[in-house]
């Protein structure tokens, strides 16, 4: 199963899940990273983290830490 | 509440209660104060260390009571700050009144995930005013919001403002004030199925999905995109801001500008201040005839003052900066160019600016944390933030370096010694900050770990008129907190070194200090370089400017404070210091830069400025020259240098520092805290360094 962390720079991807339900999953989801959702990984911060998304039309920025959380398909 | 008459209008003379929520980074503040201008309260909610903010204004002679909620992305209490909103908006905060109405805020350039909070009001079923604020921006952008339609199907007014040019802001209060007698709010429908398990996905997972459908719903016909033909002037900006070569070059351009900034241009300013100061205080000596309501009120009352507000420009660049990068929306992009750096010992890339900033002087530096919304993050921040060599320890190094440290190469012709020893205590305290917040991560703020879910907004102008707001309130908050303070803890720190005073014993101290003298000279053998140090000693004795600065330097080692220094003595002396290095360090306590101010007080030489070369000469030969008492044994040897500069170092010596913690984080516990364990970091290094110097022969 692909993780939101391991989508290349560049590349877009669709949100199949979001694991956990602790306080840091609430939040990405809140945030707008549900299941359905088509993300693009902007880029990467110049030390390899955190992860710069495109999503639901406005810029997120997250550690890989919690990228590994979502589930996406390509 | 307020109270409704028969026919259920509000009778128009009880204040209106208005909660205003929204997420942050969408220029609620900036509405706040368009609204009500400067909050009438600032304070904390009963228990928690989240801001209370409360503004009142009059609009068509209705009084609206503001309450500005903590920015949040969810009512879902996950957070002390969401707990506050929700209990606000359920009317459970204790001697907060249930709102009559709310106002969401919400960013017009990304509506669909403000929105999401405003699902979350709506179905709380307040009456709710939606104010779409950043419209310009969304205008720029191309982004077209029919707002009727949107209010409409919402079931609640939707205002378009400009908060910076007041825009809206009188239709918004227009709206505000009918909505508790008009809005008859319903809930809103979430797909009904979202409760039962038959996707696969979590709970919360489906509910956000709910949500998310709902405002697609709501959205759908409401927004149209025009994206500009060419390519943007902001986005070929955010192409440049971004990129991983040039992003990072700028990035590093900017951080140096304004490091530099509050290291060197502030100092014309400051220099400008104190002068300014030095000539009111010679001023009142002129006016007043000598004796202890003079100097209460030159080194006490002036002394205090001016200590306060030369931290004034300081604090108004960083905040002016910190505004302009907060504005155009580079402050985020700095928090996630960094957050790598910082993510390893617990604290986020928010931390970077405050900590930089520290450098030059902890206190804008603590301040600048307010930009931090985590809680735990800004805490952990402001404990370690002292621990940065800021400019006010710089001259102790400098001076100490150059006497002590043997000017020797190492390994190459360039790099001296007393360059690395500098060096070097600078690298201390980054080390240490770095430990005591990996400590802390583990120990006092362990729990759950803190995601690092951060917006990261496009590029925009900044709006003069916010940068100046935020300026002003940073340097007003800090004059009428901590400035009084600051004033206060000079007055007492003067009173210490002044009392107990009788002339008779400073006429006694200064003739034994004679003898002492005598006595030195004859144990040294006539070829004895020392000697002629000792021999200048004695022959300012006999002038009246020398003679006045050891009846100074009698009176201050006599005062309660000269005496506290030998009552420390013998927790000083493992640090290979005497009691006069320890009544330094204490003394110090108002502000650190005094430190070798006190240190000539006390070697008799009266108020040098170590910053001039003859000040500075004088203190280092008469630093050389002293011995522990009653033996020709040196105090100043490489070892102890060493622990003073360590100590300073890593010490929380700085009453303005702690007062400014106290006032950011709404409590004492945090600089006791700091203090504590600074002090105790800090003898612990000292003694360290001494005794393996010492061990060394150094």
């Amino acid at each position: 199963m692909l993780s939101l962390q391991e989508v290349a720079v560049g590349a877009s991807a669709r949100v199949r899940d979001v694991a956990g339900s602790d306080p840091t999953s609430l939040r990405l989801l809140e945030m707008g990273l549900t299941p359905g959702v088509k993300v693009r990984v902007v880029g990467t911060a110049p030390l390899g983290d955190p992860l710069e998304l495109e999503l639901r039309g406005y810029r997120l920025s997250i550690r890989r830490n919690e990228a590994s959380r979502v589930a996406v398909t390509q | 509440m307020n109270t409704h008459s028969a026919d259920g209008t509000l009778s128009p003379r009880d204040p209106l209660i208005v909660a205003l929520l929204g997420n942050p980074n969408t220029g609620k503040s900036t509405l706040f104060s368009a609204l009500a201008g400067i909050a009438t309260r600032v304070g904390n909610y009963p228990g928690v260390t989240v801001e209370e903010k409360i503004g009142q204004f009059t609009h068509h002679n209705q009084v609206i009571k503001l309450i500005d909620l903590p920015g949040t992305y969810s009512l879902f209490p996950k957070s002390p700050d969401e707990t506050v909103a929700v209990n606000v908006l359920r009317g459970q905060m204790p001697g907060v009144p249930l709102p009559d109405c709310v106002i969401v805020v919400a960013d017009a350039t990304n509506l669909e995930r403000n929105l999401y909070l405003a699902s979350q009001v709506l179905e709380i079923g307040l009456p709710t005013v939606i104010a779409l604020t950043l419209c310009d921006l969304a205008d720029e952008k191309g982004i077209v919001i029919d707002t009727a339609l949107l209010a409409q199907r919402l079931g609640c007014p939707v205002v378009r403002v400009i908060a910076p040019t007041h825009e809206g802001i009188a239709a918004l209060c227009d709206n505000v004030i009918a909505a508790p007698a008009t809005l008859h709010p319903s809930p809103i429908t979430l797909d009904r199925d979202f409760t039962a398990a038959n996707t696969g996905h979590s709970l919360p997972a489906r509910e956000a999905m709910a949500r998310y459908a709902w405002i697609e719903r709501q959205l759908s016909g409401v927004i149209t995109k025009t994206p500009p033909a060419s390519r943007s002037f902001d986005e070929r900006i955010d192409a440049v801001l971004t990129h991983r070569g040039w992003g990072t070059l700028i990035f590093i351009a900017t951080m140096l500008l304004v490091f530099t900034s509050i290291f060197w241009l502030a100092t014309p300013l400051m220099d400008l201040i104190s002068s300014g100061m030095d000539g009111l205080a010679t001023g009142v000596e002129s006016l007043l005839p000598p004796g202890a309501i003079r100097s209460l009120i030159v080194n006490g009352v002036l002394a205090g003052i001016g200590g306060v507000v030369v931290f004034l420009p300081q604090i108004a660049m960083l905040f002016f900066f910190v505004a302009i990068l907060e504005g155009c929306g580079y402050l985020s992009r700095a928090a996630f160019l960094m957050d790598r750096l910082l993510y390893g010992v617990g604290l986020s890339g928010k931390s970077f600016i405050p900590l930089l900033s520290s450098f030059a002087c902890a206190i804008p530096g603590i301040m600048a944390a307010r930009t931090i919304e985590n809680r735990r993050d800004r805490l952990l921040t402001i404990l370690v933030a002292p621990l940065m060599s800021c400019s006010a320890r710089l001259p102790v190094y400098l001076l100490l370096c150059g006497a002590f440290v043997p000017n020797v190469a190492v390994g190459v012709p360039w790099l001296r010694l007393p360059a690395l020893v500098l060096a070097a205590m600078y690298a201390v305290g980054v080390v240490v900050a770095a430990l005591v917040a990996l400590v802390l991560t583990q120990t006092v703020f362990r729990g759950p770990p803190q995601p690092f879910v951060m917006e990261l907004p496009g590029w925009r102008w900044p709006r003069a008129s916010v940068v100046w707001e935020r300026v002003r309130e940073a340097s007003w908050s800090f004059l009428q907190n901590a400035g009084t303070l600051i004033v206060a803890v000079s007055i007492v720190v003067w009173a210490l070194a002044s009392y107990p005073y009788s002339q008779q014993l400073i006429e006694a101290e200064v003739d034994a200090d004679r003898q002492k003298l005598v006595w030195r000279l004859s144990q040294y053998p006539p070829t004895d370089p020392d000697r002629v140090e000792i021999v200048d000693q004695l022959a300012s004795l006999e002038t009246a400017d020398g003679l006045e600065a050891a009846r100074r330097g009698a009176a201050q080692r006599q005062s309660f404070l000269g005496r506290a220094g030998r009552f420390i003595e013998p927790v000083v002396k493992p640090l290979g210091w005497d009691w006069r290095i320890g009544c330094a360090a204490i003394a110090s306590f108002p502000a650190r830069e005094v430190v070798l101010g006190t240190l000539g007080v006390i070697y008799n030489l009266g108020e040098i400025d170590p910053g001039e070369e003859d000040g500075s000469t004088a203190l280092v030969r008469r630093l050389r020259a002293a011995t522990w008492d009653g033996t020709n044994r040196k105090v100043y040897t490489l070892p102890v240098a060493l622990s003073i500069m360590i100590f300073f170092a890593l010490c929380a010596q700085c009453a303005s520092t702690l007062v400014v913690i106290a006032q950011e984080t709404n409590s004492w516990v945090w600089p006791v805290v700091a203090f504590t364990y600074m002090t105790l970091l800090a003898w612990l290094g000292a003694f360290a360094t001494y005794q393996i110097g010492s061990a060394f022969d150094l």
